[in-house]
């Protein structure tokens, strides 16, 4: 038996098919090549894409109550890409780009002068009393005027075949390996494919990443010294941190491999002594970072780091402190932050986001409940989101009232519906939600990443795309 | 370098070569048990006591047969020594300093562990019997894509320090163990079979055999496993090679100075003439500077900033 499109029904934007079930044009190779195979050829490729991501060891970790230690899980790959034409992409770069700018401007406007907080609607406590404002950070000024070095932001295609954004990643955003391993595995996989669609290649980032790592060293060295700090072994995204210093050729350092010298500088233990370190690629969140100022407890940072990177006898990236510019509830004012710094129209819109705090927006959300997704705004990785229309009378009850004991905790959104891509679902191809993941460099240019990581909902009908919670993952081509 | 890396490359090389030599003694043992029939079940004991853990052994199986012990020594994780422990350990420490190693070396230590998890004393004999050779193929498949893609440097000497330290261990308690420990070794000598299947285990029987013919000797098999010039897996060669290799390490003044009196020693012992009492404290002394020497690793490299 044969795959055929004619058994492939789409119930919103469909990056493959149009309404009419036609091959939309970017898709009419692929369409064919898979409109040619059989469903027991279709598994074949499937399990070799397995058996390829089980021989490189591609992994991630998953955590649950009762499992502390967590397992590793093989990365759960798609083998069918998700393609984007070089036109569309251009204008969601610069659109990236543009954001990231206004966004990091805020940041440095936060711990200093305060005129957006001063002039704009932002209510000044949204900022000063979150937990990710760092007054450790107050009147500190970075090199190129940036904090959010990188940055990952998730972008959605709605129903009219546009990009939002639905969040920005601005504190230890991960994903970027998976993105630069699924090309690799698509390779061994469609090496016919990627001759015949020209798709752009990807591989540059690590060399623009240690260029951006590079050019914030405050020392005069022609090679500074770059490490990348990671929790540990356990952590998640262990994979990625191994992944990304090996590309880079830098050392995977833990806290203890770190020490802060008398002379107040940061060095790392090697076989012939102590070392000066000049930049630290952190993926450790900020209140780990020093046990000195965070949480004290914290074994997997470095006492007087932080004291360090005032003084700036060390660099840090993404700096401390740059965690209040993703906040749900800032997210909203992104579209005014590029029209007060940048004095431009946002390239990519937002998504309509109900603060509920406010309380004509919540009483909109709540009467328009069924239509929302209801979001807290300091929870990560999808936990917490509540969809309005799959709730009983009772959950929309008990959510209404969290909402209302902790108003400042919540937003609400409208329910976008995202878009749909083929995906292999056991025996045949299916629609499956998507969204997208790019990164976004910033020091004294910028660089985005061809693509991303594209996520998806394995599960039919489901929008939750985190490959913690059973989420998979595509190649993304921008041809 | 960092410390913690050298330490991980070490542990790492030590584990993988530990895996295969274990591999090998199962290996080697379950043939010539083959040879022995009536008396299998007596014959795993000494192998247990050659890796120094009969007494874990006990708090575990009752009685010694061909199952327990192979269990012991493959699938038993409260076994530190067993392959599986050996391949968690190893990978964990690969794992943690994987950004330095090359990938495909790392995908043996992968594609060994999900063809090893199922065990081996579920599968048949014959199975068995590939599952081992794929233990040793594999450990050799890993230093062979070291030693063939990684550049020389640090890394690679502490990789290398790591599995020949490992390797010497490995060496002196098989020969200790097999010639002295056995009570009835001091009745009668060894038959030529069982000679030949020690230096299998050690992988010197074909090295050996262009050098000595016809029925084994002691004093050959000593003299060969110990003091050979150039048999890669004699004590006096892994001796050198760990020699050479400590010299191109920094501040290498104390650790060397172990090393080049203990290969000294071997080079210029009449170890071929010993009785097995002196040959029993030759052995024992060997041990006690091997460890004397891993602590001094540890000491100037790995723990060298408190």
């Amino acid at each position: 038996m044969k795959f055929s499109w004619n058994n492939y029904s789409t119930t919103t934007f469909d990056e493959y098919v149009t309404p009419q079930r036609r091959l939309r044009v970017h898709s009419k190779k692929i369409g064919t090549f898979l409109k040619s195979l059989s469903l027991k050829e279709l598994n074949e490729i499937n399990t070799a894409t397995k058996s390829v991501i089980q021989s490189m060891g591609i992994s991630f970790r998953v955590f649950s109550d009762d499992d502390y230690e967590g397992q590793d899980r093989a990365w759960p790959l798609d083998f069918i890409p998700r393609i984007i034409r070089q036109k569309e992409w251009s204008e969601v770069e610069k659109g990236l780009k543009q954001r990231v700018k206004a966004l990091n401007f805020f940041i440095e406007d936060c711990y200093n002068k305060k005129s957006f907080l001063k002039e704009s609607k932002m209510d000044e406590s949204l900022i000063l009393n979150s937990s990710a404002y760092k007054k450790y950070c107050i009147g500190i000024k970075l090199k190129f005027n940036v904090w959010a070095q990188i940055c990952g932001s998730d972008l959605i295609k709605a129903e009219d075949g546009k990009f939002y954004v639905l969040e920005d990643n601005l504190r230890v955003p991960s994903g970027v390996s998976y993105m630069l391993e699924n090309r690799m595995i698509m390779k061994k996989v469609f090496p016919e494919l990627f001759l015949q669609y020209g798709v752009t290649s990807v591989d540059a980032y690590p060399t623009k990443l240690y260029e951006n790592l590079a050019s914030f060293s405050y020392s005069r060295s022609k090679k500074p010294e770059i490490v990348l700090l990671t929790p540990g072994v356990l952590n998640s995204a262990y994979f990625e941190h191994s992944f990304l210093a090996q590309q880079m050729g830098i050392d995977l350092v833990e806290g203890r491999d770190l020490i802060r010298g008398n002379d107040g500088f940061i060095y790392k233990k090697t076989i012939e002594g102590l070392l000066k370190v000049d930049v630290i690629y952190r993926r450790i969140d900020d209140d780990y970072l020093d046990p000195e100022c965070g949480n004290p407890n914290s074994v997997i940072g470095v006492r007087g780091l932080i004291k360090a990177w005032q003084e700036k006898k060390v660099a840090i990236i993404n700096a401390p402190g740059c965690g209040i510019a993703d906040d749900k509830a800032v997210y909203a004012f992104v579209p005014e932050m590029i029209k007060f710094f940048l004095n431009e129209e946002p390239i990519i819109k937002n998504i309509k986001t109900f603060l509920m705090k406010d309380k004509n927006d919540r009483d909109y959300a709540e009467i328009n409940f069924k239509k929302m997704v209801i979001k807290p705004v300091s929870e990560s990785g999808g936990y917490g989101i509540v969809i309005g229309k799959d709730c009983s009378k009772s959950e929309q009850n008990s959510t209404i009232r969290k909402i209302r004991n902790n108003p400042g905790n919540f937003v609400a959104q409208p329910l976008i519906s995202l878009s749909t891509a083929p995906t292999y679902c056991g025996k045949s191809l299916e629609p499956r939600h998507l969204d997208l993941r790019p990164f976004i460099l910033s020091g004294q240019h910028q660089y985005v990443t061809v693509g991303g990581l594209t996520r998806v909902a394995l599960k039919k009908n489901s929008t939750i795309v985190n490959s913690s919670q059973g989420g998979g993952s595509k190649d993304t081509w921008i041809v | 370098m960092l410390s913690r890396d050298a330490e991980h490359l070490y542990w790492l090389s030590r584990y993988v070569e530990r895996m295969e030599n274990t591999a090998r003694i199962i290996n080697v043992h379950s043939e010539l048990m083959l040879d022995f029939t009536g008396s299998q079940s007596a014959g795993w004991k000494p192998i247990i006591s050659s890796v120094d853990s009969n007494k874990l052994f006990r708090k575990s199986y009752s009685k010694y047969s061909e199952t327990t012990a192979i269990n012991f020594l493959g699938d038993d994780k409260n076994n530190p020594n067993s392959i599986i422990s050996c391949l968690h350990k190893a990978r964990y420490n690969a794992k943690s300093v994987k950004d330095d190693l090359p990938r495909s070396s790392i995908e043996q230590l992968n594609n060994l562990f999900y063809e090893f998890s199922d065990g081996m004393t579920s599968t048949s004999k014959r199975k068995r019997a590939s599952l081992v050779y794929d233990v040793i193929a594999g450990s050799q498949r890993f230093f062979g894509i070291i030693s063939d893609n990684f550049s020389r440097g640090y890394e690679f000497e502490f990789l290398r320090l790591g599995r020949f330290i490992e390797r010497v261990d490995m060496i002196s308690r098989i020969i200790d163990s097999l010639c002295i420990k056995k009570k009835e070794a001091y009745k009668h000598d060894y038959p030529t079979l069982e000679w030949i299947s020690m230096l299998k285990t050690l992988s010197a029987h074909e090295a050996f055999r262009k050098k000595n013919r016809g029925e084994i000797e002691k004093a050959d098999v000593l003299l060969f496993l110990c003091k050979d010039d150039n048999f890669p897996r004699s004590l006096y060669r892994c001796l050198k090679i760990l020699e050479r290799s400590i010299l191109t390490l920094p501040n290498n003044k104390d650790v060397s100075e172990i090393i080049t009196k203990l290969s000294n020693k071997v080079n210029r012992s009449r170890i071929e003439t010993y009785r097995n009492d002196k040959l029993h404290l030759f052995f024992e002394d060997l041990e006690m500077r091997i460890n004397s020497l891993d602590e001094k690793i540890h000491k100037y490299y790995f723990h060298n900033h408190l």
